[in-house]
């Protein structure tokens, strides 16, 4: 637990972070809003004194209120992880700026989170579906996703007996093509 | 319903094959011996009167014949060795030690389901294999296994050779483009840059064989790479150290590797390098097509290794002189026997070739194995090297094999070919005039 | 392209004659039928002149595992690519929040199949830190002993993989021998040979047995002789060398900018290695160094993996050396319910960091976790080193990077 990295933190960025870094362990944690994503980041990245130059994880997280996004940042001034939680994305339409300006390596942990939870990351080139097919039209990881919809929506919905939902008509249109016969 | 129906209902189906074709053999059998004692006398006289033409079309049939036999083995034998190199076992249960597997494959070969695919080109997809093969097949004409054992002597022997392979590159072009798949499409041109490429230091470097052998005929090279004396006088062979092997050694390197290119075998095996390009030009085809194409590429082995022995290690000709032995039998004299010893020869020497592996594993009896593996050195050891190379070596990347194509083996040949030449016209001078 | 329906009871389709599938094709297509949805998409799938595409589709001997791959060639030289991935999601992230804690350790073995362990050791990190468990130091010398075995067992992989898409068919078979053995030993230690659900929430699932140990000490009697030869055999390959050597070449910058970890990280020169930089576990009292390279290439990563092979080896003599007495597991409850919290883990796997964050809400099932893999991020940087290589290479560099389809799809 590296109380000095804190107290750094807290003085560098005093007027964006929302309540003081907390620490358990060896994580320290900070918790910003969307729209200062690009100006901590960036300052993380570049400043000597912080040096958070790798960025190890970017994940999406859907708490049932609202939705955030949290990025892992190692640093070789300090012992701790740091974790910035950028909070406060709703849940109809999640938007944040995307970090790929400083790391090439997040656009498709952004496709990620993109594809589970539907968070747009502006700025992010290829912002497409990386793991469920292109037509997919859910999205898996949030909290509201419901798999019978689900499967009704898909291409192959009703092909196999235990698809079919009950009523096949309340299926989304233009899925089942009736030929007409 | 008659008995016929009745039994032709309760027969399998390999049953109903020889229940139409024992029948018919025994027709056509009686049919021939009809002809035969009737028009007998006529149609030898036919067949003497166009002597060269019937040699030719019989050692050209046995060739053919002998093809997938000789696939087989080497098949085999490579399936065999590679294992061994891994450190498994290889083929073991079908037959004894496993020898009858790749016979196995032939067959099932035949029974795969036999497709074009939808937009490939019909006519150039169905000949390429045919292409391929046949090429292969026809530059054997001209390979001396024994003195005396040829398809066909000429001149031009070593030139229709290469002229002959060469040609394998058009079927792999056809098969390559008539896929419609890109897979293919790469295969087909890898392989044509890369024969196409490789033939050039392949035959520079024999032209300096050919000046120190004067002829290009398979045979008289064979023949002076022996004392040979013909009729009268010592019937024998001259030392190895007549063999070309040592008189042209930069040739005989040149060779070796530029073969293994045009043979498509790994180090430069690009063509059909499985974990790029699936199969490369054969990716489309199924069946015996590809069977066709696998033969093709055995049989280039066996034509290739055979042709380095011919050529740089002295061909029929024993390492040492050794006094006459009395011929117990005197293979002419068999006639139609000599068919039935020939159509054993593949059986025998599938078994000889398992049985060191056999013997090298239980560890006894070795002087029994060497004695097997010098009657088969000839021609088989260079086969084996080709398959050594393919489980030991990884495989080229197409540019560093034109590279090393054209800035290493070409100035490599031409300098062999111009040493060979400065060294010919120097003895010559020293001996006072031309020998 | 016609549709095609199909006669009655030969397809699911044909149960119901009114519905009408898609016709085949269309799924297949590497050029999306669809317009471009983001910038790159159209920047990629618009060919230029001579150029063409050519999908390496999930079913290819040698992308590893379900992997497809559209290229952009122009001849033989690749001028673009994308990965496609998804083939073998099978949507972990999610199965685990209905799973209770316990349960989801044998859910995560699966992500990066062939290092099992670390793919447990992560979450199983993260929930202690959410409990506050501390775990036994036997326990944390086992799980360090056979996390290293399956290092090596996972770099024996590697070696032979690389060479089989080199061309080598000899190399792959003999590794397997080494990893063979390995995962018998493991199989005695955790009664699986691959994927192995050993580590608990606490500590470990069962203590070192008599088998393990026997096999252990007649391998490692063998295994630096074993391993020395193995790699003899690529080393000194003349055509290896020159195929490997100067080929997908990363340097220090790209690598921080393409958040590469592991082995392809140290290869640039960069000595990031959690296991010293951030300790955890009891690696602070092992000794052993860490090698890195400054070529950054393809041969580089192979031969710094076959050296890290050797310090897992002294690595292993240490722990057998060092094993305390004690209990195995922490004393837990058998239903786990942390306080509300987060916490991050990272350990150092075969291929880079794999780490794991885990959200706890105070019921019984984990509220979000969250793998991080290395190979995802891997893969994600063959895009940046194939444009311009010939299309023999493109398997070359993507098997030096060594990404593993489960963790990529997770």
């Amino acid at each position: 637990m590296d109380r000095a990295l804190a107290r750094r933190l807290e003085a560098r960025f005093e007027g964006a972070l929302r309540g003081p870094a907390r620490q358990r362990h060896d994580q320290t944690e900070i918790r910003i809003g969307a729209g200062d994503v690009i100006e901590v980041l960036r300052a993380l990245n570049d400043e000597p004194e912080l040096g958070f130059t790798m960025l190890v994880d970017l994940a999406g997280v859907d708490t049932g209120a609202e939705m955030q996004v949290v990025y892992h940042l190692w640093s070789a001034t300090t012992a701790d992880w740091l974790r910035v939680i950028v909070e406060g994305l709703s849940r109809d339409d999640p938007r944040i700026a995307s970090v790929t300006f400083l790391w090439q390596g997040a656009e498709w942990m952004e496709r990620e989170t993109y594809d589970m939870f539907g968070i747009t990351f502006e700025g992010n080139r290829d912002l497409r579906r990386i793991y469920m097919p292109p037509d997919y039209t859910s999205f898996p990881l949030r909290k509201d996703f419901y798999l019978p919809d689900d499967a009704a929506r898909s291409p192959g919905a009703g092909v196999r007996h235990v698809e079919r939902t009950h009523s096949p008509v309340d299926a989304a249109p233009g899925v089942l093509r009736r030929t007409g016969a | 319903m008659t008995a016929l129906a009745r039994t032709w209902d309760h027969l399998t189906l390999p049953g109903k094959a020889l229940f139409i074709l024992i029948p018919l053999l025994a027709l056509l059998t009686t049919g021939l011996i009809v002809v035969i004692a009737l028009f007998g006398q006529q149609i030898l006289d036919i067949l003497i009167f166009n002597l060269p033409i019937v040699r030719f079309v019989f050692a050209a049939t046995v060739l053919l014949l002998l093809a997938p036999p000789i696939a087989f083995v080497i098949i085999y034998m490579e399936m065999k060795i590679i294992a061994l190199m891994n450190l498994r076992i290889g083929p073991d249960r079908v037959g004894p030690w496993g020898t009858l597997l790749s016979t196995i494959h032939g067959l099932k070969v035949l029974m795969k389901e036999d497709f074009t695919p939808t937009r490939a080109d019909p006519v150039v997809f169905t000949w390429a294999p045919v292409v391929v093969f046949s090429t292969m097949a026809l530059s054997a004409l001209v390979i001396p296994f024994a003195p005396g054992l040829f398809a066909q002597d000429f001149n031009l022997a070593l030139l229709y050779f290469f002229a002959i392979g060469g040609l394998t590159v058009v079927g792999l072009l056809m098969g390559g483009w008539a896929s419609f798949n890109k897979y293919s499409l790469l295969g087909g041109l890898r392989s044509a840059a890369q024969i196409v490429s490789y033939e050039i230091p392949l035959t520079l470097s024999v032209v300096g064989l050919v000046i120190l052998a004067g002829t290009m005929s398979l045979n008289k090279i064979v023949q002076q790479q022996g004392v040979y004396v013909d009729i009268t006088g010592s019937h024998g062979s001259g030392w190895f150290l007549d063999w070309y092997v040592f008189r042209q050694p930069l040739a005989f390197l040149i060779f070796g590797i530029a073969a293994t290119a045009e043979a498509n075998r790994t180090p430069f095996d690009l063509t059909e390098a499985d974990s790029e390009i699936v199969a490369g030009f054969a990716t489309e085809y199924s069946g015996m097509r590809f069977g066709f194409f696998f033969f093709a590429e055995y049989i280039g082995v066996f034509i290739i290794s055979a042709l380095t022995t011919v050529l740089f290690l002295g061909g029929w000709n024993a390492p040492f002189p050794f006094p006459r032995i009395a011929w117990i039998v005197d293979p002419g004299s068999l006639g139609i026997g000599l068919l039935f010893v020939v159509a054993l020869v593949p059986l025998l020497g599938t078994l000889l070739l398992a049985a060191p592996f056999y013997l090298f594993r239980s560890q006894t009896r070795w002087w029994v194995a060497l004695i097997v593996g010098f009657v088969l050195f000839n021609v088989l050891a260079g086969a084996v090297f080709f398959v050594w190379m393919r489980g030991t070596l990884p495989r080229v990347r197409i540019d560093q094999l034109m590279g090393f194509a054209w800035k290493w083996l070409l100035p490599a040949a031409l300098l062999n070919l111009f040493v060979t030449a400065l060294g010919v016209l120097v003895a010559d001078a020293l001996r006072g005039g031309p020998a | 392209m016609a549709t095609q329906t199909f006669a009655k009871g030969t397809h699911p389709s044909a149960d119901d004659p009114h519905v009408l599938l898609e016709d085949d094709y269309a799924f297949y297509e590497p050029i999306p039928p669809y317009p471009p949805r983001t910038e790159r998409e159209a920047e990629f799938y618009t060919l230029g002149d001579g150029e063409m595409f050519l999908n390496m589709g999930p079913q290819h001997p040698s992308t590893h595992g379900v992997l497809r791959v559209v290229l952009k060639l122009d001849g033989e030289r690749v001028v673009d690519i994308d990965p496609v991935l998804g083939y073998l999601h099978r949507g972990v992230e999610k199965l685990v929040e209905n799973a209770d804690y316990h349960q989801t350790i044998s859910q995560v073995d699966p992500l990066e199949y062939i290092s099992s362990l670390f793919c447990e050791w992560a979450p199983v990190t993260a929930y202690e830190k959410l409990l506050d468990v501390e775990v036994p130091r036997r326990a944390e010398y086992i799980r360090v002993l056979s996390g290293e075995l399956n290092r090596i067992a996972s770099h024996a992989l590697f070696m032979g993989w690389f060479a089989l898409d080199l061309g080598g068919l000899t190399p792959i078979l003999w590794s397997f021998i080494e990893r063979d053995e390995i995962v018998e030993m493991l199989a005695a230690l955790t009664g699986q040979r691959m994927l192995f659900n050993y580590f608990r929430i606490g500590g470990v699932n069962g203590d070192l047995n008599h088998e393990f140990l026997s096999r252990l000490g007649d391998w490692m009697s063998r295994a630096v002789g074993q391993v020395d030869a193995n790699t003899k055999l690529l080393n000194e390959n003349e055509i290896f060398v020159r195929r490997a050597s100067g080929l997908g070449v990363v340097d220090q910058e790209t690598a921080i900018r393409y958040c590469m970890t592991g082995a392809n990280l140290r290869a640039t020169g960069i000595p990031f290695d959690l296991r010293r930089t951030h300790p955890y576990s009891i690696y602070p009292e092992l000794e052993f160094d860490i090698p890195t390279r400054s070529e950054g290439d393809s041969l580089a990563r192979y031969l710094l993996r076959m050296e890290e092979v050797k310090q897992s080896l002294r690595i292993i003599d240490q722990c057998l050396d060092k094993m305390p007495d004690g209990p195995i597991i922490a004393k837990l409850p058998r239903l786990l319910r942390p306080r509300p919290g987060r916490a991050w883990a990272a350990v150092e796997g075969p291929r880079g960091v794999y780490g794991a964050y885990a959200i706890s809400d105070g019921t019984d099932q984990p509220f979000r976790l969250k793998i991080h893999d290395p190979s995802f991020i891997h893969l994600q940087a063959v895009g940046a080193l194939l444009p311009g290589n010939l299309l023999a290479d493109t398997m070359a560099i993507m098997a030096s990077l060594d990404p593993v389809m489960g963790g990529v799809d997770k």
